[in-house]
């Protein structure tokens, strides 16, 4: 190990830069992690609060033309179960109706939502993006609309519109509402499709009293995606407790695109972030290669005097694994101390479009780095395993050197 | 091989090719060499001295003949073995010295322990006897290019002996020594060979006639042939 180790410092220029060769990918890659496991943070916690919560519990009858949600049928009795499953932080039930919105010249298809105004806010961002006017409020007969219905309907603040409220159940509903609140929607098919009001009304409008189409839960202690095993472990308790006529659905089934990432995005980092490991494991190559050349006399003499094969292969081995520790651990402190100082400043700012498009949401436009104790092992380990992959061929050469041939080389 | 005989070798052959060029380098040599006995091998330049203590020492193989080294015949040994062999039986000092130039003094004379596998502690305090033996300890610490030529080889002097082989091949170990160091580290060869302690069986290389006297046997190679073995004073 003393050898080796003085060995590296003989050929100070060229360690570094085998130093530099592994310390970057290292460095990248926990970076790497830190910027995936934000997004995936931010992503998660965008989806669950803004759209999904942890878990929506439905009715199981399908409607085979993908349109209105069925309506549950005893939501009281899931309430109850719901309420009684350990684990569940909070819930909320909603009402989705497809409706026809009218100012009398003008119509547009919409999905009326009826939920109850005070619990809704943690699975809908509406409420705090309303612009004009305020939120509905409970017991209250209005409706909030977006931006761009608000202009295609040129219905101002107070407008009565027209609601036909539509369900294969119950046949249409309708009524006259005025507009109490208008909203600023990140997306503009969000803001002409998607209108909210209270659950009793929205219930008046299907005209089925207490009627739902969801129960949206939240589970207790799940601060970001890697808590999902608590969300699981409640749904798993959930499909065997409800009867039935009821599906649980998790985030991941009611927003595809999640797991979409989960699945795809970061294997794909990954692999990308291999070319880095690659070329670093060409430079140790590299390096140790040159250094077996320039060494090849002393190397037959070490052979000539004894030296097992296997010793000799050892010995450039352990440069290999000296070069790539330190390097690998300078690339992990050096990542964690740049993650360290980005959280320090409350995270890392998002810049331009993102940042507009998550400051309309509501959200703060800011992403949590992270890095696990696993994410951190796995940077530094794999790059010390590409580096001893990269040294078996010239250890390999050194070690199979014929002692009296290697003594007549010339350094 | 008689009793007493360390090594032996049996028309020992060694031919060079190059592409379709042969140069014979021994033709057929017989030669035993006595426990205890401090032999140098003469010859002019080319006569295959070298040839022959690298055969000798298993770093090489004859084109035909046999070697027999304490009773085991080389020819038998895998690349292993013979490596194995070296480590435990043979001490060499190299023309050119050839110390480990990371490794301090006392670190390249404790280098064939280490490679023994001897404890780090025991290793150097056998090494720095002998180095003290050698009258080298002073520079235990340095570094090999931080001394002389004539102490660089008299470390490597004492990396050869500080694990007691059975025998010390050493090629022209005073070839890049003026007369005096050269005369000076074949005196310690021979106290060596004389101590009780390591008492070995030393056989070097030279074509440097003023060490002659100081040898009690004498072979030389003319054309890759013994042309002489005279022993000079018994054991």
């Amino acid at each position: 190990m003393k050898q080796a180790w003085r060995h590296l410092w003989r050929s100070r220029r060229r360690s570094i830069l085998t130093l530099v060769a592994v310390f970057l990918p290292v460095l990248i890659l926990v970076l790497q992690f830190s910027f995936l496991n934000g997004e995936q943070e931010s992503l998660f916690r965008n989806t669950v609060t803004l759209e999904t919560g942890h878990l929506q519990i439905r009715s199981s009858t399908e409607r085979p033309d993908g349109g209105a949600l069925a309506f549950m049928k005893d939501p009281a009795a899931a309430l109850a179960v719901v309420d009684s499953m350990p684990g569940m932080a909070w819930r909320t039930t909603r009402l989705d109706l497809p409706a026809l919105i009218s100012n009398g010249g003008r119509s547009q298809g919409v999905l009326l939502q009826g939920v109850v105004p005070e619990e809704v806010g943690r699975v809908s961002p509406i409420g705090r993006l309303v612009k004009e006017g305020a939120y509905v409020a409970s017991g209250e007969r209005g409706l909030v609309i977006g931006t761009e219905l608000r202009d295609l309907l040129d219905a101002s603040l107070g407008a009565e519109l027209v609601l036909l409220g539509v369900h294969p159940d119950t046949g249409i509903g309708a009524a006259s509402i005025p507009v109490v609140g208008v909203y600023l929607a990140p997306d503009p098919a969000m803001g002409r499709g998607i209108v909210q009001t209270d659950l009793a009304l929205a219930q008046t409008l299907a005209r089925r009293p207490g009627a739902v189409t969801s129960i949206v839960a939240m589970v207790d202690g799940v601060s970001g995606p890697w808590d999902a095993y608590k969300i699981d472990r409640v749904v798993a308790a959930l499909r065997t407790r409800l009867p039935q006529e009821y599906k649980v659905l998790d985030y991941r089934e009611l927003a595809p695109e999640l797991k979409t990432f989960e699945t795809l995005e970061r294997p794909f980092h990954i692999l990308a972030m291999s070319i880095f490991f690659v070329l670093g494991g060409l430079v140790v190559l590299n390096t140790l290669f040159l250094s077996v050349v320039e060494r090849t006399h002393e190397l037959g003499v070490i052979l000539a005097l004894g030296a097992a094969r296997r010793r000799v292969m050892r010995m450039v081995m352990t440069e290999a694994f000296l070069l790539a520790l330190v390097g690998a651990v300078a690339g992990l402190l050096a990542g964690g101390g740049l993650i360290a100082w980005a959280q320090a400043g409350g995270g890392l700012k998002l810049p331009g479009a993102y940042d507009e498009m998550v400051r309309m949401m509501g959200m703060e436009a800011i992403l949590q780095l992270r890095v696990s104790v696993l994410e951190v092992a796995a940077s530094g380990l794999a790059m010390i395993g590409v580096a001893l992959l990269a040294a078996w061929l010239p250890a390999r050469r050194a070690a199979s050197l014929e002692p009296v041939e290697a003594m007549r080389h010339v350094d | 091989m008689s009793t007493s005989a360390i090594l032996k070798t049996e028309n020992l052959v060694k031919t060079y090719v190059t592409g379709t060029v042969e140069t014979p380098a021994l033709r057929g040599v017989d030669f035993e060499l006595r426990k205890g006995e401090f032999t140098a091998i003469a010859g002019p330049s080319g006569s295959g001295k070298s040839t022959l203590l690298h055969l000798l020492g298993g770093l090489d193989r004859p084109t035909s003949g046999e070697i027999y080294l304490d009773g085991t015949a080389l020819s038998t040994l895998k690349r292993d073995a013979l490596s194995k062999l070296r480590l435990e039986k043979i001490g060499f000092v190299f023309q050119a010295y050839n110390l480990i130039p990371v490794l301090t003094v006392i670190e390249n004379a404790a280098f064939v322990l280490e490679l023994r596998g001897v404890q780090a502690r025991e290793r150097m305090e056998r090494a720095r006897k002998v180095l003290a033996e050698l009258g080298i300890e002073k520079y235990a610490n340095q570094y090999p290019n931080r001394i002389s030529g004539g102490e660089q080889q008299r470390v490597a002097v004492a990396r050869a002996v500080v694990a007691e082989p059975a025998i010390v091949l050493a090629d022209e170990p005073t070839a890049n020594l003026d007369s005096k160091t050269s005369l000076e580290l074949i005196d310690l060869m021979k106290n060596l060979n004389l101590s009780t302690e390591h008492a070995g069986t030393f056989l070097f290389a030279t074509h440097d006639a003023r060490l002659l006297d100081r040898v009690n046997r004498l072979v030389t190679l003319v054309d890759g042939k013994i042309a002489t073995d005279e022993v000079r004073s018994p054991l």
